[in-house]
């Protein structure tokens, strides 16, 4: 200030009669000329320096240009007045300061700035000298018009030569002020710029940034880690050059390291527990989060190796299902498992951890190790901690049970995992005692309590039943089949988990077991018509307050989504759900339905459509009984009721990944405000919500087919259908024919062993036959000899008889009848 | 191969003109494949390939910065130059002005890169070109062929010029595979001898990279292929 008030006083007059601030600035800008002596030019721009803050405007159109040369020709050879100049450019160049037409003014001196690539390739040579403040003040400028006009300063980095390394050298500087300024200026630098992105790698930006982010102390480490973090991520994301080329470096597993997570684990390992129990605090979840985003980007594009996948997929999963991560990093993680999911996690071992009560979360116990699938479908059905915190429904609890949710979806994408999951939850074909009904068909098929209040954690846990379920029968009519064949024993397993312990648990016996020995067990979806009977009749009741009635429709709209996904295009399952009395519940609800209650009415119409538009095995409610009840109803009105779901924010603002909502119901009068504030509610998935609109149509035609009609789905897709059963037929034709060879092909092969040993008797057989032959014609070729004889002896005889007779013998006649009789 | 994937790894840029098949001539060393239809190079595009040299037993890691020839890519692409031990140099056979331009991308490359940068010159696409008869050397083909693609570089004129020039110097084709690992391993070759010569002591070409003792890179890539039990 004392410098100023001198320079004030050099320029003012000799007559010492006070100058205009026009007339002072003109004379300083004059003074920058490089004619001038250097200390003066410095003098000049300190000056300047002041008096940007009052004339910004003026100080921009006079001595900018001027400014501009110093910066060109002196910066380099003198600190100090480079350290001024680039200070008064950064306040010429502000846009955010506190002066009139701050923005305006601020862009068009970044515009004159730019005007040519000249100031820029001095900046980004400037970043080459080690003076702090040479290289604070750069980084500082480059910065401000990158913020202003992001892609000039872009493109004139490209093309300078000095650039690059100049970028780079600046990373490695020790100072940690010019450090954390160079990652700011860097992240703006590469934003969008995939050439940039890829000339920083190829300069070595992820060996500087690894460093940075180590030196920091890894993940413990704070912003300055975070920064660094956070740049590797916009090198690699959307940038599969760079991708390719990270993962050629040992990076993939550094990142695996700074986590403590093994580069190298088999399915059946467990992870180490400096892994699984760290100490987090805000910063270092922010930068954990930030490694398993890296992770994401590299799991979730294509050109990994299988080695890779494993080992991210595994880390993710482990994080998210068993450690003691903050609650949000293990949605993160959940989340970032890719959705085409390749890593089997029915054969992937867990450890999943509990932390001891009363400890602060300082000690833990190690539970039982299980498949990461149990795991999943514990942790979506019963929430963190084996359910222990199973009332708590903050936004971010459900946003890591959804994330679970998500991750089952995922992974039962496949048909032959969905049928294998099936299979596995079907009756043992035997007569042996049933085994105890897995948690996720017990909490759909179990009866809501009516006698005592609503248990909203167990309200949940149906609604995410129902959502888990779907996603293994919808759109597969085998798994639909599979599905109408559980029967659900209805005893709860002590274990946890989608199946059965191995160890078996011991079975209690089940307290129902009073059921009547002949009637047979009640399927799933029969338990599932009566609970959503019981439910909708239990929403409606007089004395239910609202937020209770809240919680009921909540287990509804469970029940609705998954029977209307299950019975959709599944004639059998409807006829199932018919036969069980499903549609007088339905009819019921849709009769009484009132203005502000259209949620369930509106799904109930969904469901009611699928039964008629599906409705085409014979029974006792057939379509003709079906269609004078919606006509009483009224097709119009069905309709309508049908469609303003649409206007339910509940459903309305389902995204693919958002669906857990605010809680939007009515506020206890007593609780406190912040609790209300932090809680959150899912209604639906966004499988269900695109299922809803991709079929709705389908429906709302349905509705006015006449029942003898093909019903409008079925109309629409003659041809395929006829296509499908005659190749159906095709196919058991040929199945038949198949298992046909290959019984014959079976008898040949157990006869060809004995073909030799036939084929030895049939050559004896036939030589003995031909001998036997031999023989015989031997022997008649004798008899007709001796018949000859015979004949001859005959013939004799009765020569000889007759000359008896001629010399007056006695000759028997009887012989001589004897004779004839043999002729 | 126990121990170590690679002992070596070096950085090499592949420039020239357009369309002369630089990308092709990488897909060829890293996926042997010939894609007919290749888009034009954006900017600059990543790959590496794994080669052992011949008779020395050792492995190099090659990691390739295929750059655009399009020229508004060119200074772009020059921030590849600094840090590369390689430099593959690309014409087109049958193409005259690709093979005269390759003196502005060998200035280019001189100003830019490491003055120890080892170069090959490769005249790419030598198929089209290819004596039935194989017999002698190649002559400019006159109108006698028609249609076909003439040769409008004899071999003789790029060897010269490569020696004159200090540039190693091959024929390849993109397409049928012809001397494209040739040329990369001969360019690898080189390096490994100036290494030996002392020319890059204390790692001092930003483009050449020791493999650190541990021999962890290995064992991960071989666990990784040989890996089954993921499915
Ligand atoms: N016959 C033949 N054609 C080739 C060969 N190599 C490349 N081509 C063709 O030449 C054309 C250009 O190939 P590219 O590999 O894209 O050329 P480039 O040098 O990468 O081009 P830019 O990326 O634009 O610089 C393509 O149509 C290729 O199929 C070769 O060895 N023989
Ligand atoms: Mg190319």
């Amino acid at each position: 200030m004392e410098f100023l008030s001198q320079t004030y006083v050099a320029l003012r007059g000799p007559t010492g009669t006070p100058q205009t601030p026009e007339d002072t600035i003109g004379r300083l800008s004059d003074r920058l000329s490089p004619a001038t002596l250097l200390a003066d030019r410095r003098a000049a721009v300190l000056a300047l320096k002041g008096l940007v803050r009052d004339w910004k405007q003026d100080v921009g159109d006079r001595a900018l240009p001027g400014l501009l040369d110093v910066l060109s020709n002196d910066a380099e050879v003198d600190a100090d007045i480079g350290k001024a100049v680039l200070e008064t450019l950064n306040l010429l160049c502000d846009v955010e300061d506190t002066t009139p037409n701050s923005k305006e003014l601020g862009l068009k001196h970044t515009n004159q700035v730019l005007a040519n690539e000249k100031a820029v390739n001095t900046l980004f040579a400037l970043l080459g000298y080690m003076a702090f403040y040479t290289r604070f003040a750069s980084l500082q400028l480059i910065s401000a018009l990158l913020q202003n006009r992001r892609q000039v300063v872009q493109s004139y980095f490209l093309k300078s030569s000095a650039g690059p390394a100049s970028v780079i050298a600046v990373l490695e500087d020790k100072r940690e002020i010019i450090r954390n300024e160079a990652i700011s200026m860097v992240q703006l630098l590469m934003l969008q710029s995939s050439d940039i992105q890829k000339v920083l790698a190829f300069e070595g930006a992820f060996e500087k940034l690894f460093n940075i982010v180590t030196q920091e102390g890894g993940i413990d480490g704070g912003i300055v880690a975070q920064g660094a973090l956070s740049c590797v991520d916009t090198l690699l994301r959307f940038n599969s050059s760079n991708q390719s080329y990270f993962r050629e470096t040992t990076f993939p597993q550094a990142l695996c390291s700074l986590l403590f997570f093994p580069w190298k684990i088999s399915d059946k390992d467990p992870a180490p527990q400096d892994f699984a129990l760290q100490f987090w605090d805000e910063q270092k979840a922010t930068n954990a989060a930030l490694l398993l985003e890296i992770m994401g980007i590299l799991v979730g594009s294509k050109g990994g190796n299988v080695q890779e996948i494993y080992t991210f997929t595994r880390c993710l999963t482990e994080l998210g299902l068993a450690s003691n991560a903050p609650t949000k990093l293990k949605s993160t993680a959940l989340r970032l498992i890719p959705p085409n999911i390749t890593v089997p996690l029915s054969e992937m071992t867990i450890t999943p951890y509990l932390p001891v009560p009363e400890t602060n979360g300082e000690e833990w116990d190690r539970l039982e190790p299980a498949s990461a699938l149990e795991v999943i479908v514990e942790l979506a059905l019963h929430g963190e901690f084996n359910g222990s915190d199973g009332g708590k429904q903050t936004k971010n609890s459900l946003e890591l049970r959804t994330a679970a949710v998500a991750v089952f979806e995922n992974f039962v994408r496949k048909e032959e995992i969905k049928l294998g999951i099936l299979q596995a939850l079907l009756p043992p074909e035997d007569d042996t005692e049933p085994p105890p009904t897995p948690p996720l068909i017990y909490a759909l098929a179990n009866t809501p309590s009516t006698t005592s209040a609503l248990d909203p954690a167990v309200v949940l846990t149906t609604h995410i039943a129902s959502i888990l379920f779907s996603h293994l029968v919808r759109l597969s009519p085998q798994a639909k089949s599979l599905a109408r064949a559980i029967k659900p024993a209805l005893q709860p397993s002590e274990g946890s988990g989608l199946f059965v312990p191995a160890d078996g648990t011991p079975t209690v016996p089940a307290p129902a077991a009073d059921l009547d020995e002949d009637e047979p067990p009640q399927t799933l979806l029969q338990a599932l018509s009566e609970n959503l009977s019981l439910a909708l009749l239990s929403r409606s009741r007089e004395n239910v307050t609202v937020k209770e009635s809240r919680e009921w429709d909540r287990l509804v709209v469970g029940y609705l989504t998954l029977l209307s996904q299950w019975l959709w295009e599944d004639p059998g399952s409807v006829r199932d759900f018919l036969d069980a009395g499903g549609m007088s519940v339905l009819v019921e609800q849709i009769n009484q339905v009132s203005e502000d209650d259209t949620l369930v009415p509106a799904l109930c119409v969904y469901l009611l459509g699928i039964c008629y538009e599906f409705n085409q095995e014979p029974g006792e409610i057939t379509r003709t009984t079906l269609a004078p009840i919606l006509n009483r109803l009224g097709v119009d009105t069905l309709v309508g009721r049908m469609l303003r779901i649409r206007d339910d924010d509940r459903f309305k603002s389902i995204g693919p990944d958002s669906i857990v909502l605010l809680y939007s119901g009515p506020v206890p009068s007593t609780g406190r405000k912040s609790d209300v504030n932090d809680k959150a509610e899912v209604w639906f998935d966004w499988a269900f919500v695109d299922f809803w609109k991709s079929n709705y149509y389908t429906i709302q035609r349905g509705f006015s087919t006449e029942p003898d009609q093909q019903s409008a789905s079925t109309g629409q897709n003659v041809e395929t259908s006829m296509l499908i059963s005659s190749l159906r037929d095709v196919i058991q034709k040929q199945a038949q024919e198949i298992a046909n060879l290959q019984q014959q092909l079976k008898q040949t092969s157990k006869t060809s062993g004995n073909e030799a040993a036939l084929r030895d008797q049939v050559a004896t057989l036939s030589s003995q036959l031909s001998a036997a032959e031999e023989k015989r014609k031997g022997v008649e070729k004798e008899q007709e000899d001796l018949l000859v004889l015979l004949d001859e002896m005959a013939v004799k005889r009765r020569g000889y008889k007759s000359q008896l007779r001629e010399a007056g013998l006695d000759v028997s006649e009887d012989e001589e009848d004897d004779d004839a009789d043999d002729e | 191969m126990s121990g170590l994937t690679w002992h070596y790894v070096f950085k090499f840029v592949i420039t020239g003109d357009a369309a002369v098949g630089k990308s092709s001539l990488l897909v060829r060393l890293t996926d042997q494949r010939f894609l007919a239809n290749p888009d034009p190079t954006l900017g600059v595009e990543f790959g590496s390939k794994l080669i052992t040299i011949p008779g020395e037993d050792k492995i190099v890691k090659l990691q390739c910065w295929d750059t655009a020839g399009t020229e508004s890519f060119r200074s772009i692409t020059r921030s590849y130059y600094r840090g590369a031990a390689g430099c593959l140099l690309v014409y087109d056979v049958t193409s005259r002005k690709s093979f005269l331009n390759a003196r502005t991308w060998l200035a280019d490359v001189r100003e830019h890169a490491d003055p120890h940068v080892t170069c090959i010159l490769v005249g790419n696409k030598v198929d089209l070109v290819e004596e039935p008869d194989g017999g002698g050397t190649p002559v400019l083909t006159s109108i006698s062929a028609p249609g076909k693609h003439r040769r409008q570089v004899t071999k003789e004129e790029g060897e010269s010029w490569a020696r004159e020039e200090g540039l190693l110097f091959v024929e390849a084709s993109a397409k049928s595979g012809q001397n494209v690992e040739e040329a990369f391993v001969r360019a690898a070759c080189d390096i490994l001898a100036k290494i030996r010569q002392g020319v890059f002591d204390d790692n001092r070409s930003p483009g050449v990279k020791l493999s650190k003792a541990s021999s962890t890179n290995l064992v991960l890539e071989q666990e990784g292929s040989g890996r089954t039990c993921c499915f």
